[in-house]
């Protein structure tokens, strides 16, 4: 009795299984591939070796690239939610819809400038010599060494991700139902109470994929921890660059980007479980 | 019963959204263990008078008074005046059990306590054994009664209820308007219940206070609402009764459906001639609809025998006449 099943369907999930399969699948199976691969004589050569995993997990200098970098995304996944929270609660609750519509054009704004573009402001601003070290100079306060430390590649890590944090938050704190904010202050939860124990967990989604994304970019970035973090230490990321510049090491690169790929994916499942969580 | 010590004062209360004026200086008294609905069109004021009572809105002008202290600048968090709401508003994130607890944790009410009082409720609104269930896995009517066991759970003097039947199926209305009268002779507490139906508002309530255009039209109890109302936007409002112009110029009449009598022939005194429309079964009786002079719409209740002997067919004449003293003299408008 079983009716053929009708290929309609599956010829518009085509495009998507292709896209997916040749720019993400494939490339990640030859990545995963690569990082067994042989190098002889500065060329690649197909093989089944596991030095290059050896290798790079057994130094020091990868792990501590790789715990650099989980803790420099995690703070800034931290600093950007915290930063980000009493703007995006000021536009879901405090304005009026058009100043909110407003609010999320201009955060849309700065994508449409180069971050690149926006990290070489920054070591102007941020410069020994730059304007913040000038005004605070005039204050009797300084000069700091700002460039080229970790302080550096934060601030470039919340011009990344603050905006899009914003948007995310605003947006989930934007369509808590309004009747469980009064529902909670009638039932005697004061602005703190009501806060925590419903706006919080009514946006909790929102507010953790915004984490999540602020961690994921920050992760991989390289623009902030190379032109204003000083590459060091090198985040994983400036390690991929600087392992395929020194001898065409493309299979160790491999293993560092595998080794990104696998903990993002960790974290996000992490944060779905999370987010999504206590559902039983 | 509502004047001596009342609960509730309302004083010259009005409520302004800029130049729109949604409630224009009411004065309304709620006496303690009174059920009081609320009740009117859409946009009549209604839910705001009852939020201003909740603390969610601020008087323009006026003072509310509860249990004797002014209430006016009091915030939500510090009055017990739970509601319900037509949304329910359950907390999607916590259980049933959270859910119920939640004023009590608010309140500081340590946690074995709550758990007692937490789960009496549950047991007394039959949701034992749903307390740890998630609320989108409840019914309409148990979400319904997770909602009163969340607002009664801390024992307060008075319940508000914004149009809390709204969206329950027809069948689970008239079951909870039995659970929530009985609720509210066994706790003896004020309920204050917001609605525009008035087969809720009537089969509930011990005074009615109909609502229009920010303004109270009439507050009564059901019948004298019902048998007598104030002024032709009551009248309309109600309905099941018949308008008719009285004696002196401008003066209007209301006849209920079910003091009207139909018969075939002409009766003596004043009668109406109408031609008969259409019937509508209406449980205790039979609604028939008629089209009077100038075409005003005429309704009268008969029983079923009734109807047979009268065998009324679209467009046949009839008389429509009612005992002397049925009748009830509005105001001008």
């Amino acid at each position: 009795m079983s009716e053929r099943p009708s290929a309609y369907p599956y010829v518009w999930r085509l495009p998507l299984l292709i896209w997916q399969g040749l720019f993400f699948v494939g490339p990640l199976v030859l990545m995963v591939a690569m990082s067994f691969w042989l190098v002889r004589n500065y060329r690649m050569e197909p093989d089944f070796i596991l030095d290059n995993w050896d290798r790079m997990l057994g130094r020091g200098y990868f792990w501590d690239a790789y715990w650099v970098t989980v803790w420099r995304a995690t703070l800034a996944a931290i600093l950007a939610s915290l930063i980000a929270f009493p703007a995006s609660f000021a536009l879901a609750f405090r304005v009026s819809e058009t100043t909110r519509r407003w609010a999320l054009f201009f955060l849309i704004v700065p994508f449409f400038t180069s971050y690149l573009v926006r990290i070489y402001a920054w070591q102007v601003l941020l410069a020994e010599s730059g304007p913040i070290n000038g005004v605070l100079g005039w204050v009797g306060l300084g000069p700091f060494t700002m460039l080229n430390s970790g302080f550096g590649a934060m601030v470039g890590y919340m011009t990344l991700v603050l905006p899009l944090v914003v948007i995310l938050q605003t947006f989930s704190l934007a369509n808590i139902d309004r009747n469980l904010i009064e529902a909670a202050w009638n039932l005697g939860a004061n602005p703190r109470a009501t806060l925590v124990r419903v706006i919080v967990p009514a946006a909790k989604i929102g507010l953790i994929v915004g984490c999540v994304f602020a961690f994921i970019l920050s992760f991989g970035d390289f623009v902030s921890p190379f032109y204003l973090g000083g590459s060091k230490p090198p985040t994983l990321s400036i390690l991929i660059i600087d392992t395929t510049k020194s001898g065409q090491q493309w299979p160790r690169a491999a293993v560092v980007a595998v080794m990104m790929i696998v903990t993002l994916f960790v974290v996000a499942f992490a944060a779905v479980g999370a987010a999504y969580g206590r559902r039983k | 019963m509502t004047t001596d010590d009342p609960l509730v004062r309302f004083d010259g209360v009005s409520k302004n959204y800029g130049d729109f004026q949604a409630v224009k200086g009411i004065d309304l008294t709620i006496g303690r263990g009174e059920f009081v609905a609320i009740m009117g069109p859409s946009g009549c004021g209604k839910t705001t008078t009852l939020r201003m009572l909740a603390g969610l809105e601020t008087p323009s002008a006026g003072t509310i008074t509860i249990d004797g202290n002014v209430m006016n600048d009091v915030p939500a968090h510090e009055r017990d005046t739970p509601m319900v709401w037509q949304s329910l508003a359950l907390f999607p994130f916590l259980n049933v059990k959270e859910n119920v607890e939640f004023g009590l944790k608010m309140r500081g009410v340590e946690q074995s306590e709550r758990h007692g009082r937490a789960m009496l409720w549950l047991e007394r609104m039959g949701l034992k054994g749903f307390e740890k269930r998630r609320i989108d896995q409840l019914s309409g009517g148990q979400r319904q009664r997770v909602a009163l066991a969340r607002s009664l759970v801390t024992e307060p003097q008075m319940l508000l209820l914004d149009e809390p039947l709204s969206a329950l199926d027809a069948h689970l209305v008239i079951r909870m308007q039995g659970v929530l009268t009985r609720l509210q002779k066994e706790l003896g507490i004020t309920f204050v219940y917001v609605t525009h139906s008035q087969s809720e508002a009537f089969a509930m309530a011990d005074r009615v206070v109909i609502m229009g255009h920010g303004e109270i039209a009439q507050i009564g109890r059901p019948q004298e609402i019902f048998r007598a109302p104030k002024t032709r936007f009551v009248a309309e409002f109600v309905g099941r009764n018949n308008i008719l112009p009285g004696e002196a110029p401008g003066q209007e009449l209301v006849v209920a459906a079910d003091r009207m009598t139909v018969s075939a022939e002409q009766p003596e005194g004043r009668a109406i001639a109408a031609e008969f429309v259409s019937e509508e079964f209406a449980g205790t009786g039979i609604i028939c609809y008629f089209e009077g002079p100038d075409g005003a719409e005429l309704k009268a209740q008969v029983t079923e025998a009734q109807l047979e002997s009268l065998a009324p067919e679209p467009g046949k004449r009839f008389w429509l006449s009612w005992a002397p003293g049925a009748e009830h003299v509005m105001e001008a408008a």
